[in-house]
């Protein structure tokens, strides 16, 4: 590329320094909003953090901003890809009819019971 | 520091064992290998996402047990090995900063701290570890822990195993690839005009760093 | 296109100097075996997979001939069972997922952009290490005890079945690594190394269905690798993620599994499919109908190709939601296709076709694709699909699309790049004889499994009722005819390899771009880099030969 000799000369840590230090607020706050229990809220915010702190690792430490147009479309398409598997994936198990045995339940067992302990999952020994 | 550089039009300050004849020229050979190893890390992030999508089914179907189990592990310790890493990838950014701005020593230096920190990450990991295996916190069948006994927590350590498993695995991984740049910055291969090799192994460094920047909250946090 | 002086007056037969060609530029076993050549790499390929296809095919001729009896019959319940699995495995990670772009797309590639070699050569040569590595796992692990889960691996059978399933399972991870590579490498080189002129809407069709191709085999593959591998660790250590008596969910190896495998059927097909665009084109001496069509037809595949896998699941529990979505979508591929064949046809028509044995292939090709294609649509349709499910019906879509489309499209750029490859003719007489019985053969052999697969007949069944048997002789004399042809056509060509008359640089007087040099080519194919000035398959201008010259 022609602008790597340029960027010998002009190119500067400082942003990097930014960066660092953003990330390590980041994490407190991750850190923080994970450990008080903020209920149906919590997974929102902690994969909207981690989204955040990704997006700067990649556009500023692995130097997205600066690369062609065909690396960055690499990356936005295995995202896209991986958005893919999930979706599909988790709307089967979402629009699923719920199976009168429960999921790890042994044969037999129905659905009446409560939430929580079933029988089968008493430690074996 | 021995650095014989080579005169072959297009490849003007490159060592002649690292040149591509069949490129016209180090630009081009340069963008190749940039996007070659963007395609490799676009592999990887779907090696992890087969992982990610099992997480999730299993979240979605026990989120009782998912919850109390990541209550249940080292936070502070998972804290601090996020900490660590995120470090660990800024050393190696700066790695890469010096290399192309031709200094060597400052350049092998960070890359021996990014090193250290490696280590230490997996030294945590291995205290994390022993701690489960003494609560008997195991995989699917091994599982006979007495801290939870909702339904879907042996599912969640085999998640956990296996994500964090493969990730120590890419952590191993990328220290060799990391150790081989640092000899290669020793011997004196990069400089200003060829710092590809430098920029190549830290974008797998960050892929690592990346990775686990999902792995703590999903794991530890929620 | 404009060709270097030095080029241009060897191709017209003028006496300059010859520079060796890559078959006789070192003859030692250690020059193959250590090249770094693309071409050298390409005949590595080609020769593994052609046997491997070979293994494949016998061990489907022995399951059609225990068929011919409704009973036990030759061989054994279990025998059965690991036959199919290895057809299977054998079939399509050995043969068809390599076949045309490890073999074909690594020999012409990078002729066809221009460029001395693909973007990573030693990459390219581990590529193919890696992939014998694989397929020598994976044939010890057929050779100690095989495994009789067919070759889709579904769990929790997978994980419980006494054969040898584990080295399998990493034979097929290990060959997930070569395929990535090999994508890997090819999006780089068109990426990076295509010729002065070369703009991305004058690159050949064939090159944009490996380009396309190579998508799906860097996106799609690593998911195939992290799902056996841990069906290998379920093996060996019991993790139970996919053992729903402990919690785990099959269908969610289905999921992961589909998420690879029906894509994969793309990265059959497209290659496949590409082959056909420069074949019609240049059998029928005109420019490909529609060009921008079928490029980018071909990119639309490799996306909405994505969006199908779960049409393998409508029966297995999955929400129907999710199988609606999966079945409309589905429908979208068969939109892409018949773009396709509309151009291919719209190629052929007033062309000034030369019906040799290539254009033979072509045209079994749209004959199957068609009818394949048609059926698929067919059992993308939910409700029909449970009907069809697991029965013959479904084995027969497959191999139409496979077998018939692939494989004809295979034949096809066998023959017409063989003088490319190796600088001979193949008895064309033969050639066209061992068509006309293949397509014969494939017809006899799979139409009778549509009838069987419509009344009912499940497949991978060891017996089955007796009022079956006359539709099953019939499959089985279909596919002997297939392997008479089969053979007839490795003798002609083994022969044409040593004795075939030595052919001019283009005996076909094609425009395709990996015309423009010698054949067989020299190591670095080109003297000077050439500069396009021109669409590929551009027959319209009366250039001087130079490229397009019959002996």
């Amino acid at each position: 590329m022609a602008h790597e000799h340029e960027h010998a000369e002009h190119h500067s840590a400082i942003p990097y320094v930014v960066v660092w230090i953003v990330l390590l607020i980041f994490t407190a706050l991750t850190y923080i909003t994970g450990t008080q229990h903020i209920g149906k809220w919590a997974l929102p915010v902690a994969l909207a953090i981690a989204t955040a702190k990704s997006a700067l690792v990649a556009i500023i430490f692995m130097h997205l901003r600066e690369s062609s147009g065909a690396t960055r479309l690499v990356f936005v398409t295995a995202l896209v890809f991986v958005g893919l598997l999930l979706t599909f994936t988790l709307g089967d198990v979402a629009t699923r009819f719920s199976l009168s045995t429960p999921a790890g339940a042994p044969f037999g067992t129905e659905r009446s019971q409560p939430e929580g302990l079933l029988e089968h999952e008493m430690p074996a020994e | 520091m021995s650095h014989e550089e080579s005169a072959t039009p297009g490849f003007e300050g490159v060592p002649p064992e690292l040149i591509g004849h069949h490129f016209d020229g180090i630009a081009r050979q340069n963008e190749a290998m940039r996007l070659g190893m963007w395609l490799f890390l676009a592999t990887e992030v779907l090696l992890f996402a087969g992982l990610f999508c099992a997480y999730s089914v299993y979240r979605f179907e026990f989120p009782v047990a998912f919850e109390e189990c990541s209550r249940h592990l080292n936070i502070p310790l998972g804290t601090l090995n996020t900490v660590v890493l995120i470090t660990s990838s800024f050393t190696v950014a700066l790695a890469i900063h010096f290399a192309r701005t031709d200094k060597r020593k400052a350049s092998a230096i960070c890359l021996v701290i990014t090193l250290l920190f490696a280590l230490g990450f997996l030294g945590i990991k291995a205290i994390e570890y022993t701690q489960h295996f003494h609560e008997h916190a195991l995989p699917g069948k091994y599982y006979s822990s007495e801290e939870v006994k909702a339904p879907g927590a042996a599912m969640f350590y085999t998640l956990y195993f296996l994500m964090t498993g493969l990730h120590g695995v890419h952590v191993v991984a990328g220290m060799s690839v990391l150790s081989y740049i640092l000899w290669r910055t020793l011997q004196g291969r990069y400089s200003s005009t060829y710092y590809t090799g430098v920029e190549l192994g830290g974008l797998y460094w960050h892929l690592v760093d990346l990775v686990w920047i999902f792995l703590y909250p999903l794991l530890y946090l929620i | 296109m404009r060709l270097s002086e030095a080029d241009s007056q060897r191709l017209a037969g003028a006496a300059a100097p010859r520079a060796p060609s890559y078959l006789v530029d070192g003859t030692t076993v250690m020059s193959w075996l250590n090249t770094r050549d693309h071409k050298r790499i390409g005949v590595m390929f080609l020769v593994a997979v052609l046997f491997f296809f070979l293994l494949g095919g016998i061990f489907a001729l022995a399951l059609r001939m225990k068929l011919l009896q409704p009973g036990p019959f030759l061989i054994d319940a279990l025998s059965y069972n690991r036959l199919f699995t290895l057809h299977g495995i054998v079939m399509i990670f050995l043969f068809l997922i390599p076949s045309i772009p490890s073999a074909f797309g690594n020999f012409l590639m990078p002729l066809m952009l221009g460029a001395r070699d693909v973007a990573f050569p030693r990459l390219n040569l581990a590529s193919f290490y890696i992939f014998l590595a694989g397929a020598a796992l994976a044939i010890w692990g057929m050779v100690h005890g095989g495994a009789d889960t067919g070759w889709t691996f579904y769990t929790p059978y997978s994980s419980t079945t006494p054969t040898q399933v584990f080295p399998i399972l990493l034979g097929v991870f290990i060959l997930g690594f070569s395929s990535i590579l090999t994508g890997l490498n090819f999006i780089v080189t068109v990426h990076t190394m295509r010729a002065p002129g070369l703009g991305w809407m004058r690159m050949p069709l064939f090159v944009w269905s490996i380009y396309a191709t190579s998508i799906i085999q860097v996106l799609a593959t690593p998911v195939l690798g992290i799902t056996v591998l841990v069906v290998a660790v379920e093996r060996v250590a019991g993790f139970g993620l996919f053992d729903p008596a402990r919690g785990g969910d099959p269908v969610l190896f289905q999921h992961m599994f589909w998420f690879y495998s029906h894509p994969a059927v793309y990265i059959m097909i497209l290659p496949a499919m590409g082959v056909i665009s420069e074949t019609v084109a240049a059998y029928s001496r005109k420019n490909a109908f529609g060009y921008k069509a079928i490029a980018m037809s071909s990119i639309g595949i490799a996306f909405v190709g994505f969006f199908t896998w779960g049409h393998h699941m409508f029966v297995a529990g999955q929400s129907t939601f999710d199988s609606g979505a999966f079945g409309i979508l589905s429908m979208f591929v068969g939109i892409f296709t018949a773009v396709k064949v509309f151009n291919w046809v719209g190629t052929m028509y007033r062309g000034a076709i030369a019906f040799r044995t290539p254009m033979a292939y072509v045209c079994g090709f749209l004959y199957f694709i068609v009818f394949g294609g048609m059926t698929g649509i067919a059992l993308a349709t939910t409700s029909l699909d449970i009907h069809w499910h697991d029965t013959y019906f479904v084995v027969a879509h497959f191999h139409f699309i496979m077998v018939g489309a692939a494989v004809m499209a295979f034949l096809a750029g066998l023959h017409y790049w063989f003088p490319k490859m190796f600088g001979r003719t193949y008895h064309e007489g033969f050639g066209l004889v061992a068509a006309a019985l293949i397509i014969l053969g494939f017809n006899a052999t799979f139409i009778p499994q549509f009838l069987l697969g419509n009344e009912g007949m499940p497949r991978r069944y060891y017996q089955y009722p007796e009022h079956f048997q006359a539709l099953n002789v019939a499959s089985t004399t279909g596919a002997t005819l297939l392997g008479f042809g089969f053979l007839i056509i490795l003798i002609y060509l083994v022969v044409a390899l040593r004795w075939g008359k030595p052919c001019a640089a283009n005996p076909w007087g094609s425009k395709g771009f990996e015309w423009m040099t010698d054949s067989p080519p020299s190591t670095h194919n080109f003297e000077e880099i050439p500069t396009i000035t021109q669409m590929p398959h551009d027959y319209r201008t009366h250039e001087p030969p130079g490229v397009i010259r019959v002996a």
